[in-house]
């Protein structure tokens, strides 16, 4: 039981109210037990908190216990350059929160839209008096009074109604007024005719009506507790990261304790094996690596905004390319909502809508025109898409028309249906038109070639396979009936009382054809793996019919309908979601969260297609939440990852196609950067296992890291897509970003080749400068400075080369076109002025310890860069001869 | 597991014959009153109506706790549940507390106030008072939505480990069959995870093959009490997981166990009673069971 089937006594008993309203000191009471009627924001991890757990992960854990060491080392070994080691790992912990929290803060104004759509102030009765009091005062038991034009402060129980309509659009999306009543009735609260709901508004008429639920406990409260509660987790690509991060960290650290042990099995002293521990770690931390997917992904977002795909949240461009299941809507998204009068029934027989201009189809065409509410106003049609579709057809076919409308019985949700009443050729004629199964109950007749026959069970049947036949094209399929009134029986009389004993005329089919890129844009889905839920309030017949058109079914799909879903429990909807096939028809955006949460628990990747305030809650608990940038609402905007500006459904799948292609990049820059930790690595096991100084100081480490690689890494997050990804299923959730493949290129090909450029250097540069093995050479000493620098430079050298290599894990470099990702060249340019500075600017020799190169040094290097390229290119030829494509 | 026998017989004793529902000026404590009257008719129970004025009561307050209870026990008696009204003065723990000892209350019944939700960890409310110091068992009632006269779906969060079983199960089947309501259990769990793997994902199905054995326990008693059941077992964070299940899926009444955790506790490991209570958008039932298999 619930308080719409309460009579209006019962209503008052329940909440302890009364005619007169609460008194003051009842009301104060009641605000201080229910709060204020206000949207409240559910309590989250504060904007700090949430910045500070960037400090706070395990590789953050880790570089804060190697910065530790060294401070500590410096304070007990000062002057071993552990303080500048110390302040560099700090400095890569800050840039990397910033740069995590940067990717992962989105600031929550889902529920500021929300707020707006709640009065300031409202009228109540209290102590049988009316006053006007802040809406965000009024409490449960509270009489509101509601006349045109009112905001609804809080869900309430209509007592007294006056022709009252109200219009539900902020909170279902259906914009048709909706007539109320005060009368007791059975059934869902939502659904109920006497129940007025926060947020909603009074489109005319008035009532009264008891609070009996206000603020976070309104129907509007609770869209807008899913709205601020739900949370989507973690992104596939920020799992991933996490994952690497752990593998990388640990593999850092293991290598790091390993070598410092080994090094006091080998007689060096604690401070040598400390930094040489330390500095392995360092080596072996992709410390860009953060920051450049953060910023590859805010590339990605600008591509995106291009195609027309406007993107909120960082992480959700490589979401877009994880994505397995889209469910979206039909009208708008995958339809023009362009409706025309494309068929029309009568006399038992189909006519184009502009062969009806005689007997009983003129008859259809003349209701169409005087039922409606579309206007034509010099030329341009102005209305609601249906009305003008068929005032359009109407007089096209008929011509302008004038009848005075005398009365009206608009159109209601609930009824499906409309009537006016007009004067005809001297007499009063009432016309409905509404949904098929609402108007034939009330029609006892039929008009066939002019002559009104009894409408009896045959007559139905032929009517029936109309309906169903036009359906099946994918029309919306509207019914048409009219009926002569007395003079008396226009005046006054009610909806019921005139929509009764009426004449059958005809049916009209309305298409909204399939905007001309879906098609293609669902073969390229279906191609890519991704599987279509189509979500539509319309018919199943006509939501199939559209579905096969556009290439959406092939087979018989399965078609679940709005009330059967209801009843559903989640086991079946799962079950029912397996389906290859599925259509949701009669849906409403409320019941859209339910089937993502469904999908979401098989471990699919979804995103979600919506539009109104209700869809908030959907679009929030989807891995990706799509917005119409047009017709949407600003709550379903705010509550959304990406917003479409076109509001095309093709539109996604090319957002789908970029984030594929970032993943695809993020790999191919996280190869490239890894490729250079093994020649940052190697110099360490130089040092300790050939007893020589070290190669490549840490600070030369993070220049690469940090400074030289960032820019062609960046460049490679710019690749053109690689042909063929949209033909690949979407990536497994088994599948990692670090697999066997990329790592082994990174460490066990790219690496080592980079590793012997290295260490070439720093020995040619020794030897060019006389220093024979077994010989003394001391740190401080400038050919040991300038073997360093050699060896950092080697790195870079071979890094340019490598940044060419990456760019395809098995496609040659020529076949994909030398100059086609022109920022590659600006970013090598780049990594090369910064070499040049930290190799012969006074500035760069006194940060990183170097010291200018002779030219020849740079010579003998190139060639290892050539060699790198060459190396490669052998390795992807071979892979593209003896690997299949699909296999990673 | 309980042998059949031994379960047949704590089913059999295990019963509400005197319920006790504390009523105050407050509209919550009446619509909480109301719960306890409905209970007190499926369980052919005694009910007590107790209105405790507090010192510095003013008499208009007074006035309204005493129109509470007259409101109520002519409810109970168009329902033919056999009622008393108590009204009193003095300390309300106190008094409640003899007249629980004296008349042998099973149950007690209480609405929490706004200012108790307000405090962290319920720290020093009549609530909290009530439900530490009575010696019966103890139902707290968060009175949020009063468009749901009789809830249709109660939503049973359940931990893991659960004490006072049949109690608990005797009580949710109670309400379900006073209001004749769908029960839907739901079991928050921690998310399995692996170092280098981070969260791994399980299907619902899968979930459901790792049922901890006192849920199991839970159901074979619920079941003993002809109603009708879903259960559902999901990864996540206990409190906000509750109320986003209760608001998505529009359950109209959750039933959860009071918190056991400490305050210290609580602040370290966060309270999803608390949380729960909190942020509900449906009327919530707190119940602290102390009756033993006899």
């Amino acid at each position: 039981m619930k308080i719409n089937s309460l009579t209006k006594d019962e209503v008052f008993r329940s909440l302890v109210t009364a005619e007169t309203g609460l008194s003051e000191e009842e009301a104060a009471r009641r605000l201080r037990e229910f709060g204020l009627n206000e949207i409240s924001e559910v309590k989250k991890k504060r904007l700090l908190s949430r910045f500070l757990g960037q400090f706070t992960h395990f590789l953050a854990v880790l570089l804060w216990l190697a910065a530790f060491l060294s401070f500590l080392s410096e304070h007990l070994h000062p002057g071993g350059g552990m303080l500048t080691l110390g302040l560099a790992i700090v400095a890569v912990i800050v840039i990397n929160a910033a740069f995590t929290f940067i990717q992962e803060y989105r600031a929550e104004k889902a529920l500021e839209a929300l707020r707006k759509l709640l009065p300031f102030f409202v009228k109540v009765v209290r102590e049988g008096r009316e006053k006007e009091i802040p809406a965000r005062e009024v409490v449960p038991g509270d009489i509101v009074l509601l006349a045109e034009g009112d905001k609804i402060p809080a869900d309430a129980r209509l007592i007294e109604t006056a022709a009252l309509r109200v219009n539900h659009a902020s909170l279902t999306g259906e914009s048709e007024p909706l007539l109320r009543n005060h009368e007791p009735c059975s059934g869902e609260l939502v659904e109920s005719p006497n129940i007025a709901f926060a947020g909603t508004t009074v489109i005319s008429g008035s009532g009264r009506a008891v609070a009996f639920a206000t603020g976070m406990r309104t129907e509007f409260g609770r869209i807008a507790h899913l709205t601020s509660a739900v949370e989507a987790g973690l992104s596939p690509l920020q799992k991933e990261i996490v994952k690497a991060t752990r593998v990388v960290a640990s593999i850092a650290a293991v290598v790091g304790l390993f070598f410092f042990l080994l090094g006091f099995a080998m007689g060096r002293n604690f401070w040598e094996n400390f930094i040489f521990g330390i500095g392995i770690t360092v080596a072996l931390i992709p410390e860009g690596m953060l920051p450049t997917v953060t910023l590859a992904l805010a590339m990605g977002s600008q591509r995106m905004a291009r195609r027309k795909a406007l993107i909120k949240t960082l992480t959700s461009v490589e979401t877009l390319g994880s994505v397995t299941v889209i469910c979206t809507d039909k009208t708008g998204t995958l339809t023009q909502n362009d409706m025309a009068a494309r068929a029309l029934w009568a006399d038992n027989t189909v006519f184009g809508v502009r062969e009806a201009g005689a007997g009983t189809a003129r008859e259809v065409l003349l209701a169409a025109l005087l039922c409606n509410n579309a206007r034509c106003i010099d030329g341009q049609y102005k209305g609601d898409p249906t009305e003008t579709a068929l005032l359009r057809a109407a007089r096209e076919t008929l011509g302008d028309i004038t009848a005075a409308r005398l009365c009206e019985v608009p159109f209601d949700a609930d009824r499906k249906m409309m009537t006016t009443v007009n004067a005809v050729d001297g007499r009063r004629t009432a016309f409905s038109k509404g949904a098929f199964e609402k108007l034939l109950p009330l029609c006892s007749h039929v008009l066939v070639k002019g002559t009104r026959l009894a409408l009896d069970d045959a007559m139905q049947a032929q009517a029936s396979d109309a309906y169903h036949a036009l359906m099946d094209r994918g029309l919306r399929v509207l019914a048409f009936a009219q009926r002569t009134l007395d003079s008396e029986e226009a005046e006054g009389a009610r909806g019921e009382q005139i929509e009764t004993d009426m004449t059958f005329l005809g049916l009209i089919g309305l298409e909204d054809p399939p905007r001309p890129e879906v098609p293609e844009a669902i073969r390229k889905c279906h191609d890519a793996g991704i599987r279509i839920i189509m979500i539509t309030g319309d018919a199943s017949r006509t939501a199939v019919a559209i579905a096969r058109e556009i290439g959406l079914v092939r087979g018989n799909p399965l078609v679940v309908e709005g009330p059967e879903f209801k009843r559903m429990s989640d086991r079946v909807l799962r079950e029912k979601l397996a389906n290859k096939e599925v259509i949701f028809s009669r849906m409403t955006p409320k019941h859209k969260i339910r089937v993502v949460s469904a999908l979401k628990d098989e471990g699919e990747v979804v995103a979600v297609t919506g539009d109104g305030v209700n869809d908030a809650p959907a679009l929030k608990r989807a891995d990706i939440g799509i917005a119409m940038g047009i017709v949407g609402t600003d709550v379903a905007k705010e509550a959304s990852d990406v917003v479409l500006l076109d509001d095309n459904f093709a539109t996604i799948v090319s957002a789908v196609e970029e984030g594929r292609t970032v993943y695809e990049n993020i790999k191919k820059f996280i190869t490239y950067i890894f490729a250079s930790n093994i020649p940052e690595a190697v110099p360490y096991l130089a040092y300790i296992l050939l007893r020589i100084p070290l190669p490549l100081t840490i600070i030369q480490i993070l220049a690469v890291d940090l400074g030289t690689d960032m820019l062609p890494a960046l460049a490679l997050g710019s690749e053109k897509p690689t042909p063929g990804i949209m033909k690949q299923p979407p990536r497994s959730a088994k599948e990692r970003l670090l697999n066997f493949s990329l790592i082994s290129r990174a460490y066990l090909f790219l690496g080592p080749i980079e590793a012997a450029a290295g260490m070439f250097g720093f020995f040619w540069m020794l030897n060019r400068g006389g220093w024979v093995w077994g010989a003394s050479l001391p740190a401080s000493g400038s050919l040991y400075v300038q073997a360093t620098t050699a060896c950092l430079t080697a790195i870079i050298v071979t890094q340019v080369a490598n940044v060419f290599a990456c760019r395809s894990s098995r496609e040659s470099l020529f076949s994909i076109g030398f100059f086609s990702n022109w920022l590659i060249f600006p970013g090598v340019a780049v990594e090369l002025l910064l070499q040049l500075f930290i190799v012969y600017h006074p500035f760069g020799n006194r940060i990183f310890s170097t010291l200018p190169l002779p030219r020849d040094a740079w010579l003998v290097l190139i060639p290892f860069a050539v060699f790198l390229l060459i190396a490669e290119e052998a390795r992807k030829l071979v892979q593209r001869r003896y690997v299949p494509p699909g296999r990673r | 597991m309980y042998p059949f026998r031994r379960f047949s017989r704590c089913y059999l004793i295990l019963m509400y014959k005197k319920i006790l529902a504390a009523v105050n000026e407050h509209l919550n404590s009446e619509v909480s009153a109301r719960y306890a009257l409905l209970l007190a008719g499926k369980a052919n129970a005694r009910i007590y109506f107790c209105s405790i004025a507090e010192d510095g009561l003013s008499s208009k307050e007074f006035q309204a706790a005493e129109q509470a209870v007259k409101r109520l026990s002519l409810r109970a008696q168009q329902m033919n549940v056999k009622a008393d009204c108590v009204l009193e003065t003095g300390d309300p723990l106190e008094q409640i507390g003899k007249i629980v000892t004296s008349e042998s209350i099973d149950i007690v019944f209480a609405a929490t106030r706004h200012e108790d939700v307000e405090k962290r960890f319920y720290a020093r409310t009549v609530a909290r008072k009530f439900s530490l110091g009575l010696s019966c068992s103890m139902a707290l009632v968060r009175v949020v939505h009063l468009g749901h006269v009789q809830p249709r779906t109660i939503l049973v969060p359940l931990k893991a480990h659960i004490n006072h079983i049949p109690e608990r199960a005797y009580f949710t089947a109670l309400m379900a069959g006073a209001f004749n309501s769908n029960i839907h259990l739901f079991h928050i769990t921690k998310p399995l995870t692996r170092f280098f793997h981070g969260e791994i994902h399980l299907t619902p199905l899968e979930w459901e093959s790792r049922l901890p054995t006192d849920i199991s326990r839970f159901i074979e008693y619920l079941n003993r009490y002809d109603v009708t059941l879903e259960k559902k077992l999901v990864p996540g964070i206990a409190g906000s997981s509750i109320t986003i299940e209760a608001a998505a899926k529009k359950h109209e009444l959750i039933i959860m166990g009071a918190s056991e955790r400490s305050p210290m506790n609580s602040f370290i490991r966060g309270n999803p009673v608390e949380r729960v209570l909190r942020e509900t958008t449906c009327d919530l039932i707190i119940l602290r069971p102390r009756q033993t298999i006899a």
